[in-house]
């Protein structure tokens, strides 16, 4: 019986990517590639401005900037994702009961599956430099769960807020802007004052994108301290949101 | 041996509906200092109910009786404010004409999705989609976007996914009210067939001859009160005398 509830709500995972993914992309003619053309889009132009006219002298900047950009639109277009997906399951959410959870897993679901296509072709950038493949790279899956931990939890909590407060997703629009800047995607984090590291750092991603360059390009390993702190953060995170939609989820139907 | 499948008990639900709207930051942050009145309307009151298995169940009631929400609150959408709802068993519902069909996917996707949502792997509705076309007489306007269907589409083709789900207990609000003749007929046998399997049923209209023919038990709702259950005859006649007096009062 519990096996039974657990393919059901796995099936509606699937059933309700496979519908996602359909209303995204229907009707533009490109389809799915924009996924790939936005990130590439921004990277190229970010990297005309700080690689050829600023000048920036950073062995395999390229690589530094593509890996920053392809995670961070991750962090973007998974938390808008799970808010708008919310908003738009309204009909089902005032009609039908099943876990609520669900909208969001799959909605993140559905956008980590862009990032790993992402990934690939971050892989073929990697494979054209002359960067070695270390043993290191296996780290970076733990960093890849815990950005989608982090996604899930923040996906959680914005979403359940956002049915009673609208304003809320226009202000973490705003916060992504500044996000974007204060976190090392562009620049490197040797290029900003010790002082001001603990303030990048206070942001989650920061760590998880900063530690993720240190394993896949520069083959060091990052100190463990940090690994374990941005692990019990990522945890911290996913738990609060799950529990502040767990709290709000019985009143979606009566808010949305 | 009748067996209570669903059992509501002492159920209140109240919807605070504020003088104010304040749902934006602004007025959150104007507002914070002032004290919010809000104005406690109660869609149900004290409700009890018992509905045994095998019972074809009628709810009936003048618009904003509470009908629908009493239909939400024991399919587990709302929660009580007061009281409980105790279910042995699953629920299919069916409510406000529609299961909520995504505009922009096709009939078909929508099957395949509410499907999901009902508990239906991929491989089950295929092998009922073409008894679920059917039913709904869409055969030509399957790969069709849901948007562009008449309200009568969309409820055949909502209901005719229902059906499909397994459950135990089929909750169904005004399914009638928007389908041609055909397809009313269609849910009459539909009903009729339901019925006779012994399975239970939860059934909201205004038409009130669909209640005498099939249901067993009523109860009349108004203001979020029951005022009478029991024989459906019996039910319907009070709510028509009730409908009546009131319409004399009033002049």
């Amino acid at each position: 019986m519990l096996d039974n509830q657990k393919n059901r709500y796995l099936n509606l995972v699937k059933e309700l990517a496979i519908s996602d993914f359909k209303l995204r992309y229907q009707g533009s003619l490109l389809g799915y590639l924009w996924s790939f053309i936005k990130p590439l889009l921004l990277f190229g132009i970010l990297y005309l401005v700080f690689s050829v006219f600023l000048r920036f002298q950073i062995e395999h900047y390229n690589l530094y900037l593509l890996l920053g950009i392809i995670l961070w639109t991750y962090v973007v277009d998974g938390t808008n994702g799970a808010i708008n997906d919310l908003l738009a399951k309204s009909g089902f959410i005032s009609r039908v009961t099943f876990p609520r959870t669900i909208i969001i897993i799959s909605s993140t679901l559905t956008n980590f599956f862009t990032l790993i296509l992402n990934l690939l072709v971050f892989s073929i950038f990697f494979i054209v430099s002359d960067v070695p493949f270390s043993p290191l790279i296996f780290l970076f899956i733990l960093f890849l769960v815990e950005l989608y931990l982090v996604v899930l939890g923040v996906g959680y909590l914005l979403s359940a807020l956002n049915i009673k407060f609208r304003d809320l997703s226009h202000i973490w629009t705003i916060l992504l802007q500044l996000g974007f800047w204060a976190t090392p995607i562009v620049y490197t984090l040797n290029m900003v004052p010790v002082k001001y590291h603990f303030w990048i750092f206070l942001n989650p991603v920061a760590r998880i994108i900063q530690y993720s360059r240190q394993v896949v390009i520069n083959n060091t390993l990052p100190d463990l301290k940090g690994i374990l702190g941005s692990v019990l953060l990522t945890i911290a995170i996913y738990v609060v949101g799950y529990l502040v939609y767990k709290k709000r989820e019985p009143y979606f139907a009566e808010d949305i | 041996m009748l067996n209570t499948i669903i059992q509501v008990k002492n159920v209140s639900k109240v919807f605070k509906i504020p003088h104010e709207k304040r749902d934006t930051l602004k007025e959150m942050f104007v507002g914070l200092f002032k004290k919010r009145k809000y104005e406690t309307f109660y869609a149900l009151r004290d409700i009890n109910l018992e509905i045994n298995q095998g019972d074809f169940f009628g709810i009936i009631g003048p618009n904003g009786s509470g009908k629908s929400t009493l239909l939400k609150i024991i399919s587990g959408i709302l929660r009580p404010d007061r009281g409980k709802v105790v279910v042995n068993g699953s629920i299919a519902p069916f409510l406000e004409l529609g299961v909520g069909f995504q505009p922009d996917l096709s009939a078909r996707d929508n099957v395949y999705l509410y499907g999901a949502i009902l508990g239906l792997t991929r491989q089950q509705i295929n092998r009922k989609f073409k008894e679920i076309i059917d039913f709904a007489e869409l055969g030509r306007f399957v790969d069709q976007k849901v948007k562009n269907f008449s309200s009568g589409m969309q409820v055949r083709l909502a209901f005719s996914t229902a059906i499909q789900a397994e459950a135990d207990i089929l909750i169904l609000d005004e399914v009638l009210a928007v389908g041609d003749f055909s397809f009313q007929e269609k849910c009459r046998n539909f009903f009729r067939e339901f019925k006779k399997q012994g399975k239970t049923a939860i059934y909201v209209s205004h038409q009130l001859k669909t209640i005498t023919d099939f249901c067993d038990r009523a109860v009349l709702l108004s203001n979020g009160m029951v005022q009478m259950s029991g024989n459906s005859v019996e039910v319907v006649n009070k709510y028509i005398r009730d409908q009546v007096a009131g319409k004399n009062s009033n002049e």
